[in-house]
């Protein structure tokens, strides 16, 4: 019930000003985070709560798999503001095990807009076909997808020329590759953090094969 | 439950050894074999036996499997080097493991109908064999994990690697290691820090 919601807003509200009668005070005078989320939609995954932080603490841009492409004009806009304006320190890049999105790319059906918006984590796929192979389980294989997905994210983004700009401006920046599970509630950070243009080149290259050797990864195994 | 469980609860010590811990929770998944025959070939209802499969098969063995599926493979994919060859391997125990999921609901189903209707839960040979399969193939998984993925684990993963894996193994049993790597329960004052 709709209702419940702006129920449950008053409880909430009521008790944060009970709590700490300054705090929406303090909030509406300015938003100064120290981080830039860019998780997944997925409504099992609340950015704030699962690291604890609370509101005006976190910057958050959510999309279907956790996506950073540079020609998203959603993403530039908020990457933009919250390098440019926010001044933001970390970048935190988390997917999911289990993502949706990168599921539908697996399953080798079609789900409309979304095989567009996910062409890329397809490609990742392609990429990785020889590893895929080799995991017989399809949950694992989704796991290990989400996986590359978030490197291939936090590779992409520090290459994108506003992170490039910030960086050559000096200001210290560090982007961050974490995987979150479902099942357990805990994040795993993989390893992939960039603090400037000297790390990018020690991130994990993805290796294409020559197309005619790729498969359209859902189509060719058995789930 | 008033009788001694049959299945060892694991020794609160080894929270700081997550390798040990693995391979001490094998040992009591052969506990859990020898109890899952015994139940599911016995021509009379153990009702605490099966209480205890169900308890186990619901909270620790869908634990466990957490532990290895998003920690421990993740993790020793990123560190093997090519010529270990773990690959195929790591995705043909994956395999295993979603099978372990699916044959634990059917275990579970029968388990709680037998609780229900007060009779045993083998109570024909083809529903005896679901039980006797469950444990002859645990058995060989558990081998292979023993055999291969601890040793391959430990020669592999660093000590940040094993206090990052037992921190987040504590953390799945409600459990908070804090930096000064002392066991702090969580929210619960009857709680020692022994792992549940």
């Amino acid at each position: 019930m709709i209702e419940e919601l702006l129920r449950n807003n008053l409880k909430w509200a009521s008790a944060k000003a009970r709590i700490d009668p300054e705090f929406f005070r303090r909030l509406s005078q300015q938003q100064s985070p120290e981080y830039l989320w860019i998780g997944c939609s997925d409504s099992r995954v609340p950015a704030n709560e699962i690291v604890g932080l609370e509101p005006g603490e976190l910057f958050v841009h959510r999309n279907v798999a956790n996506l950073a492409p540079a020609q998203d004009m959603n993403l530039l806009a908020v990457l933009q503001f919250a390098l440019e304006s926010l001044k933001v320190h970390h970048i935190i890049v988390c997917g999911h095990y289990g993502c949706g999105g990168v599921r539908a790319v697996l399953d080798g059906k079609r789900h409309g807009i979304l095989d567009h918006w996910m062409q890329r984590v397809q490609r990742l796929c392609e990429d990785h076909d020889g590893e895929l192979a080799a995991i017989q389980d399809h949950e694992a294989r989704i796991n290990f997808i989400c996986e590359k997905n978030v490197l291939a994210q936090v590779r992409a983004l520090s290459r994108n020329p506003f992170i490039t700009d910030a960086w050559k401006r000096g200001q210290s920046l560090s982007i961050h590759g974490w995987i979150y599970s479902i099942r357990d509630g805990l994040v795993r950070d993989m390893e992939t953090t960039v603090t400037g243009p000297d790390d990018v080149s020690r991130l994990e290259p993805v290796c294409p094969k020559p197309r005619s050797r790729s498969r359209a990864a859902g189509k060719s195994r058995p789930s | 439950m008033s009788q001694t469980p049959q299945i060892e609860p694991l020794p609160a010590g080894l929270v700081h050894e997550p390798l040990n811990w693995l391979f001490a929770e094998h040992y009591r998944h052969r506990q859990l074999c020898r109890l899952i025959e015994r139940v599911g070939t016995a021509t009379i209802l153990l009702r605490e036996e099966v209480e205890e499969i169900l308890a186990f098969l619901r909270q620790d063995m869908a634990l466990h499997i957490i532990d290895e599926e998003e920690d421990l493979f993740p993790l020793l994919r990123r560190r093997c080097l090519p010529e270990d060859e773990l690959g195929p391997l790591l995705g043909a125990l994956s395999a295993e493991h979603r099978d372990d999921i699916e044959q634990t609901q059917t275990l579970s189903t029968l388990l709680e109908r037998a609780l229900i209707e007060g009779q045993p839960p083998g109570h024909d040979l083809e529903t005896q064999r679901l039980f006797t399969d469950f444990a002859l193939h645990e058995r060989r998984h558990i081998a292979l994990e023993n055999a291969v993925i601890l040793p391959i684990a430990r020669l592999r993963l660093t000590p940040q690697d094993l206090h990052a894996l037992s921190t987040r193994m504590a953390a799945r049993r409600g459990v908070f290691l804090d930096r000064s790597d002392v066991a702090l329960p969580l929210d619960d004052p009857d709680r020692s820090g022994a792992m549940p």
